[in-house]
């Protein structure tokens, strides 16, 4: 019982003189008078009114819209009558995305694994300068494209009957979803390629010619070394390679305008054609299901991510 | 179990010379380690044995097969690197197991030999552990049961302990050696650790500069360095400039400033001379393998140099002095304490001297 005494005794003397011989000093505190999340909130405004403004209100109109009639009531006609006209086309639009994007995911990972287990320098730096060009073509350039390329007198025919290959009578036409698919896979290939060169060229070197010492082939290796390890990026790369090719209108309208089409080539319709704005929100709306679904999984992937960090 | 022999190997990196034709047997069941400092083309020679890095001249042949120019997955051989180099997305028995299921081994036989590995490494109980959540030691470990498992010819250790702690370390490198004993497998180990290659390999083979300055078992290159740096790098770095002549079995050193004439055996219990007739020598020595006698109480039958000490330090066991002799500082190991300023006398026995003939540019290196 002792011992806290001396303690006490040494810590209490302390403070006394302090809060007598300063009157002023203990105010201090309450001078405070704004508290810090305020300025917090007000630094934060500027960002977050932007993104209310131009993102969130745009967005909560369009999908408010979809559930209300021309007279302003809430309704599910116009949902009703999207899918009685649509269903077909929102079934076409998931399945070319779906398949464009499966496409990419090949040609990218050959296109990144070419980069990093290639031998041939020149084939490498050849590849290496050449993949990135469709980057900078917009989709709409894209789309003109590839109309004069696989149309039926287009230049791929032409090359074709030219050495041979065919003969002028089987010559056809790809301007149909299978333009579609070509354009997205041609524009959107670089993008992934991209990502997955960059994420393959900071692997560890020697965990790949561990595998190649053991005795593992190219392929092997890429197909069991690289791309387990690449994974999280490839994911990424395609989820927003999906969500940019729902969102395009250009190329189906250009290259395959005719039922069953995409979506927003139906948007676009209901518009144009016949001022539309419920049935086109309520179209807008199962896009955004779409892209939600794939966003989700960026999200869980995501997060897992930066839980495994 | 398999033999190694390397032929007149020449490696350039653009234009820069790596390797000048170095020659190298590795007996089946040896195991050699490849010491020596950063940049002598020691990480160069494994990787070239290995595959990994072309070859410009000379020849590659492993257990009789010429492999100069077979890619790396057609050589049969298995390294364990520095930075460990498992695969992140796959457990430690799948880490073991990926070799031999590369050789289409069934299953089960897969399951047996990874069982094995793991209880021969310690690891037992790990086999579903993601590698990532392993330690070091344990990484190591299994990197070396997945190298180990597809009984590689040769199995080529590239500095695979400087990543770890040093306890660790010292235990992983007994382990090492014990494994690669019982298992008689050939090995070839790069370091740069010179304890760790005295203490683990048959022979060792000293590179400077892409070439091979000596090879030998570990108590030949330590008691008879063949030059000035192999003599530096094992650790005889205090270097006193002598005029000597060398009779048939004496070495007559010239008094000079700081030390009186002496007359020295030569031979086994003696120092070791590679000079012929008389001329400028540069004796190396160990800084362990010295004394301190207080000035004036020096014997006659070892070389001394006159100084004083400059500083003290106590690492262990003895104390270790810094010795200001002329205008060279020695460090010196002796037992008993003394002080900064003390007048002293290094006494440096016979065998304990490694001369070699001090040559205008060989000046500069020792």
């Amino acid at each position: 019982m002792s011992a806290p005494l001396p303690t006490e005794a040494a810590n209490r003397p302390a403070p006394l003189p302090r809060s007598r011989g300063g009157d002023g000093a203990p105010a201090l505190p309450a001078t405070r008078v704004v508290p810090d999340w305020v300025w917090g909130m007000l630094l934060v405004m500027p960002a977050l009114a932007m993104v209310a403004l131009f993102f969130l209100y745009p967005l909560g109109l369009s999908a408010v819209s979809a559930f209300q009639g021309r007279d302003g009531g809430w309704t599910l006609a116009n949902v009703v009558k999207a899918f009685e006209l649509y269903s077909l086309d929102m079934a076409f639009t998931l399945a070319i995305v779906l398949l464009s994007s499966a496409l990419v995911a090949v040609l990218s990972v050959a296109i990144g694994g070419y980069l990093t287990l290639g031998e041939n320098r020149l084939a490498v730096t050849l590849l290496r300068w050449l993949y990135r060009w469709p980057l900078f073509i917009p989709f709409i350039v894209a789309a003109q494209m590839m109309r004069s390329f696989l149309a039926k007198n287009g230049l791929m025919n032409n090359l074709l009957i030219g050495s041979g290959v065919i003969e002028p009578l089987q010559a056809a036409s790809l301007l149909d979803w299978r333009g579609v698919v070509v354009t997205f896979v041609w524009k959107q290939t670089p993008f992934v390629a991209l990502m997955v060169a960059g994420a393959m060229a900071s692997l560890d070197r020697s965990t790949i010619e561990a595998a190649r010492d053991l005795g593992a082939g190219r392929l092997r290796i890429l197909a069991e070394i690289v791309v387990p390890q690449i994974r999280p990026t490839l994911t990424v790369g395609l989820i927003l390679s999906f969500v940019t090719m729902l969102s395009v209108m250009s190329v189906p309208m250009m290259i395959n305008p005719n039922s069953p089409t995409m979506i927003t080539v139906d948007m676009a319709y209901r518009i144009n054609a016949h001022g539309d704005y419920g049935v086109a929100n309520a179209l807008g709306f199962v896009s955004y299901a779409m892209a939600g679904l794939v966003g989700w999984f960026y999200l869980r992937h995501g997060v897992r991510q930066g839980g495994a960090r | 179990m398999a033999e190694l022999h390397v032929e007149n190997l020449t490696v350039a990196y653009g234009g820069s010379r790596v390797l000048n034709g170095v020659s190298l047997h590795v007996r089946p069941g040896e195991f050699v380690a490849l010491l020596g400092s950063s940049g002598c083309g020691k990480t160069t020679l494994l990787r070239a044995v290995s595959g990994f890095v072309p070859v410009d001249g000379g020849r590659i042949a492993i257990a009789g097969r010429d492999v100069t120019r077979a890619p790396p997955e057609r050589r049969d051989t298995a390294m364990v690197f520095q930075s460990y180099a498992l695969w992140p997305h796959m457990t430690t028995a799948q880490n073991i197991g990926y070799g031999l299921k590369l050789r289409r081994w069934p299953r089960q036989r897969i399951a047996e030999r990874v069982a094995e590995m793991l209880r021969l490494l310690k690891l037992d109980g790990l086999a579903d552990r993601n590698v990532t959540q392993l330690s070091g030691g344990q990484r190591q470990r299994v990197a070396l049961g997945r190298a180990l498992a597809i009984n590689p010819d040769i199995l080529l250790l590239d500095e695979p302990l400087s990543n770890l702690d040093a306890r660790i370390r010292l235990e992983l490198r007994h382990e090492i050696r014990a494994l690669q004993q019982r298992l008689g497998i050939t090995a070839v180990h790069v370091t740069h650790d010179r304890e760790e290659a005295m203490v683990m390999a048959d022979r060792i083979v000293i590179l400077n500069a892409g070439s091979i300055a000596q090879i030998g078992t570990p108590e030949e290159i330590y008691r008879r360095p063949a030059s000035a740096f192999v003599a530096s790098f094992l650790g005889a770095d205090n270097v006193v400039p002598l005029q000597a002549t060398r009779t048939e079995r004496t070495l007559e050193i010239a008094a000079g400033p700081d030390h009186g004439a002496v007359s020295l055996p030569l031979g086994n219990a003696g120092a070791q001379v590679e000079l012929i007739g008389s001329g400028p020598v540069a004796a190396h020595f160990r800084t362990e393998s010295v004394r301190l006698a207080t000035a004036g109480q020096a014997p006659a039958d070892a070389l001394v140099l006159r100084g004083h000490i400059t500083q003290t330090a106590y690492p262990g066991g003895r104390w270790r002095y810094g010795v200001a002799v002329g205008g060279t500082v020695f460090l010196v190991d002796d037992d008993e304490r003394r002080m900064v300023g003390d007048a002293v006398a290094i006494v440096i026995p016979p065998s304990a001297l490694h001369c070699f003939p001090l040559r205008r540019e060989a000046a500069g290196t020792a």
